[in-house]
């Protein structure tokens, strides 16, 4: 019978009877038995960028879950990414304590708003928080914005706005945020992955 | 305990993108591992005679010290193509001589010797040129015929001592990584297993072990070797009733193209071995197997475990 190096490669219950082992006068009987009271317990691995501060760590995450079950996934272990050439698998105390962060009862997962002379918290949905973000930042603009200096060059800047970007945004998106905040007139604007 | 400073520099040597087998030492450290491995597993005995094996792996290495390696224009020319430099295809003839050696050693040092072993033994000892060649042909192929199950554990281990000399020979200078991941940059045969290696510049990296020369090369973790995707890297276990499990070998897998490959950690185990720990968590393998998941490489002390 013809077969294919990846056949070869296979090491399969059925195949083990017949294999070197059992040539060599070694039975596989117990060793087959064996397998029957184990099952295979999995975690994914992905890579992924420390949130703190600008250094960017990479890490290493393993979650628990299939995404195609019902099995709601969960992070099981974080640890530094030893190929990344920034911190070659190391963390700082505050890294190393990220699972802590991701699976806090007290992590904030939805926008909520604090009204003027209100003492509560209350949870809004994302279009709302993102229309009275929008509604907060055109007023500013329309009564800061300054179009001319004192000399009476044209500059169109908005000095009293200032934007801090993530420090997970790839090139791409350190792209967009440049040209949507200049378009804008906005001077003060930042990355947390800038060094 | 003793005052001592704290370094608070990060390594400032690169870690070694190739790692050159370690003749002197490697299957002797091989075959003290499958000792310890044989002690508490329910294929004890195979892994104890294995542990021999490697031990007479060690003992025949000199034999090997005669191989030519490739010549500086041969050198060049792999590096010029991306190949690697040596050919598990043109077997220096030493391997013979190693084989020979290697089988005597095996009749002094087992003791008793299983008698399927010493049919094994006197088949090869009273086998031609040819036919030993023939053999050999097989596992390159990899089209191993049933009846020499039993015989070509012993080839492979010549041809690994053998391929093994001449990789630690080489220099690393003269060798690069090659396009894809599951090809050693020495021989360009498939990897045995991962080891994520602990060390004073190597920090929980990545390296590929070489099933037939030993050679070791690093791959970025959290990638699959097959296919080089980053998405669909899963990490499987033994887990549930049975009594060993052996939390330094998992099984990475890819979900994207369903291969695997074991991976073990020198951070829960630093006597950990690719080949060693691989043939002692077969049952790893089998689920696996029955998962859906194929093997991305051969073990070479294991012939013929995939006839259905």
């Amino acid at each position: 019978m013809k077969i294919n190096r990846r056949q070869f490669f296979k090491v399969c219950s059925a195949g083990l009877t017949g294999s070197s082992i059992a040539a060599m006068g070694f039975s596989p009987t117990a060793a087959l038995a064996e397998v029957r009271s184990y099952k295979l317990a999995r975690a994914t691995e992905t890579r992924n960028n420390c949130p703190y501060c600008s250094v960017s760590c990479g890490v290493l995450i393993y979650s628990t879950g299939d995404k195609s079950k019902n099995a709601p996934g969960k992070i099981i272990h974080i640890e530094g990414d030893p190929d990344d050439p920034v911190n070659r698998g190391s963390l700082c105390p505050k890294g190393a304590g990220l699972m802590d962060m991701v699976n806090s009862p007290n992590r904030i997962k939805f926008p909520e708003v604090r009204e003027a002379g209100s003492n509560q918290w209350k949870r809004i949905s994302w279009h709302e928080a993102f229309e009275r973000i929008a509604k907060h930042m055109k007023t500013d603009r329309d009564a800061n914005f300054i179009t001319r200096n004192a000399a009476g060059t044209t500059v169109n800047r908005w000095n009293t706005f200032g934007f801090l970007a993530s420090s997970s945004a790839s090139n791409e998106s350190g792209y967009i945020t440049h040209k949507v905040l200049r378009s804008l007139g906005a001077v003060a604007f930042d990355t947390q992955a800038r060094i | 305990m003793q005052d001592q400073a704290i370094n608070f520099q990060a390594p400032t040597e690169e870690a070694a993108p190739i790692l050159l087998p370690p003749a002197d030492t490697l299957f002797a450290e091989r075959a003290a591992r499958f000792a310890t491995l044989a002690a508490s597993n329910s294929l004890g005995d195979w892994l104890g005679f294995l542990g021999n094996l490697s031990q007479a792996q060690q003992n025949v290495l000199p034999l090997a010290s005669t191989v030519t390696l490739p010549t500086p224009g041969q050198l060049a020319l792999a590096r010029e193509h991306a190949m690697p430099p040596l050919d598990p295809a043109k077997r220096p003839s030493e391997w013979r001589t190693v084989l020979r050696q290697l089988l005597a050693e095996i009749a002094v040092t087992t003791e008793p010797l299983p008698v399927n072993i010493a049919q094994a033994l006197a088949a090869l000892q009273s086998a031609d040129d040819t036919r030993l060649e023939a053999l050999a042909e097989q596992l390159p192929n990899g089209e191993p015929a049933g009846a020499d199950a039993a015989l070509l554990p012993f080839i492979a281990a010549a041809l690994q001592v053998v391929y093994t000399r001449q990789a630690s020979l080489l220099d690393t200078a003269t060798l690069q990584k090659l396009e894809h991941h599951n090809i050693c940059p020495c021989c360009g045969s498939p990897a045995v297993a991962s080891i994520v290696r602990l060390g004073s510049t190597i920090n929980n990296l990545r390296y590929l072990h070489c099933s037939l020369c030993n050679s070791e090369w690093n791959v970025s973790r959290a990638v699959c070797i097959e296919c080089g995707s980053e998405k669909d890297v899963v990490l499987q276990e033994l887990a549930g009733s049975g009594e060993q499990k052996p939390a330094a070998v998992r099984g990475e897998s890819c979900d994207g193209c369903k291969s695997y490959l074991k991976i073990v950690y020198q951070e829960k185990d630093p006597l950990v071995d690719p080949v060693a720990d691989d043939l002692a968590t077969l049952a790893l393998d089998v689920l696996l197997d029955e998962a859906g998941y194929q093997r991305a490489g051969p073990n070479l002390l294991l012939i013929g475990a995939h006839r259905a």
